[in-house]
């Protein structure tokens, strides 16, 4: 549990010092946001209006795997993955702390996200502010758990930058389809359905577990 | 490898080619033979290659994630080496089934796909599997290979009965034909698809093997490079 603690803290200070993460995933989900407007501008009606909650997650998923991307990046300079390793703690700890480093920071940027998303698409979120951010935070821990277990594979392949998206997002498809169903509901008829959010519970519970059971695997070298 | 090894070894490739071989004429001689559909016509036929496909891919991508969990359990590096051939064999088969699908579907549905559970599910895998082999190739070293494929093979099987939750959730509307039951093939049918399904495990055997005599000779000269680099020093 200090372990936890521990890299979760070192991240955290890490990243406020540099904020080189956050600024570039912010900076990335707005350009997303913007692209998807041009290239996708919705219409008036209801039926023209049915795919917006669906490209704010496209946004969310593409700065989560730039933001996953660099989760293990830093810990390649001065050999600090093997000294993680070498640490006599239970890796699956480690794995918990590097996971919530980047969940804590997706959270921040999938909120900026909406705000620009709000603006850009004419939405009114308030409302439902609340069990979207909800929606976002069960979304986040799917993508966060399976995409630092896979960040820690990438990082020590070739073509890193490209392995992790090619690895993560075959696999995201049942976070992608349970939130992209609860925000559609939410943001077309103001209700949060129970089936899409089970099935982001399940899928959260399913990949913490796979992920921290097999990390220790991940940084045997 | 000894030279009675190797006229054993090809003796044995000259009996399965042979025996595989005689499998498919007898397949594709009763496939011909078969009854045309009253229904659908001609096109129906493509059932005999593409359900026997399915079994192969499946049979594969399963036994994928069974190796790359028993390599985790032992660390021998020859249920890797099995793990990488069923991988490959298994995305052969899937390409075969992805391939053979889409050309009865537009002859009877008249599109090439549709968004269907089953469909929506193959092509997930197929893509699972896809990446799992540019893994193991964009990652040095073998024993590191090993260890990430395994995992991902791993996490790749655990996201089928979620991906299954998730589609139906989602809607997708199931028009793919139902499992082949007893009785629901017509007269006549039911030996070519049985032959189909026999040459379809027969050729997964055969093309197993052969992959993995390539993967030891690989490795047999890995380690012979090895030796005679220490010898030199």
């Amino acid at each position: 549990m200090n372990a936890l603690l521990a890299v979760l803290w070192k991240d955290l200070v890490s990243e406020w010092r540099s904020r080189d993460r956050l600024v570039a995933m912010g900076v990335f989900a707005l350009l997303v946001v913007v692209v998807l407007y041009l290239a996708a501008p919705p219409g008036a009606g209801p039926e023209a209006r049915a795919h917006v909650p669906g490209l704010l997650w496209v946004a969310y998923l593409f700065a989560g795997v730039l933001g996953l991307n660099r989760a293990f990046a830093t810990e390649l300079e001065n050999e600090a993955l093997s000294l993680l390793a070498l640490a006599p703690v239970e890796r699956g700890f480690i794995f918990l702390g590097k996971a919530l480093a980047s969940f804590a920071l997706l959270l921040v940027v999938e909120a900026a996200t909406a705000v620009a998303f709000a603006l850009a698409f004419d939405l009114d979120l308030w409302p439902v502010a609340g069990r979207l951010a909800l929606v976002a935070a069960l979304g986040a821990a799917g993508l966060c758990s399976l995409g630092t277990l896979f960040s820690a594979i990438a990082v020590r392949t070739q073509y890193r930058e490209v392995m992790l998206p090619l690895l993560l997002l075959p696999l995201l498809v049942p976070v992608l389809l349970g939130a992209v169903r609860a925000t559609n509901a939410l943001l077309l008829e103001g209700t949060l359905p129970w089936p899409a959010l089970q099935l982001l519970l399940v899928t959260d519970g399913v990949f913490g577990i796979v992920s921290f059971l097999t990390f220790e695997v991940v940084l045997d070298e | 490898m000894t030279n009675e090894e190797l006229s054993r070894n090809s003796s044995l490739l000259r009996s399965s080619t042979i025996g595989l071989g005689v499998c498919a004429l007898l397949w594709a001689w009763f496939v011909w033979r078969a009854p045309i559909d009253s229904m659908q016509g001609p096109i129906q036929k493509i059932l005999y290659v593409h359900v026997p496909c399915v079994l192969g891919a499946y049979l594969g991508f399963a036994l994928t994630a069974a190796s790359g969990a028993l390599y985790l359990w032992r660390r021998d590096e020859r249920w890797d080496r099995l793990a990488a051939a069923c991988a490959e064999v298994g995305v052969f088969f899937c390409t075969l089934v992805l391939l053979t699908g889409p050309i009865w579907a537009k002859g009877t549905w008249g599109r090439w796909w549709t968004w269907d559970l089953r469909l929506t599910l193959t092509l997930l895998l197929y893509l699972v599997y896809v990446s799992y082999l540019l893994l193991r190739s964009f990652t040095e070293g073998s024993e590191r290979a090993a260890r990430f494929g395994a995992v991902y093979a791993i996490a790749g099987l655990a996201v089928v009965p979620l991906n299954y939750f998730a589609i139906d959730l989602a809607g997708g509307r199931t028009v793919h034909p139902e499992n082949l039951g007893r009785g629901s093939l017509g007269a006549g049918m039911g030996l070519p698809l049985a032959l189909g399904m026999l040459t379809a495990v027969m050729a997964f055997a055969y093309l197993l093997v052969r992959r993995l005599e390539v993967s030891e000779l690989r490795a047999a000269l890995d380690r012979a490079q090895a030796d005679a680099a220490r010898s030199e020093m």
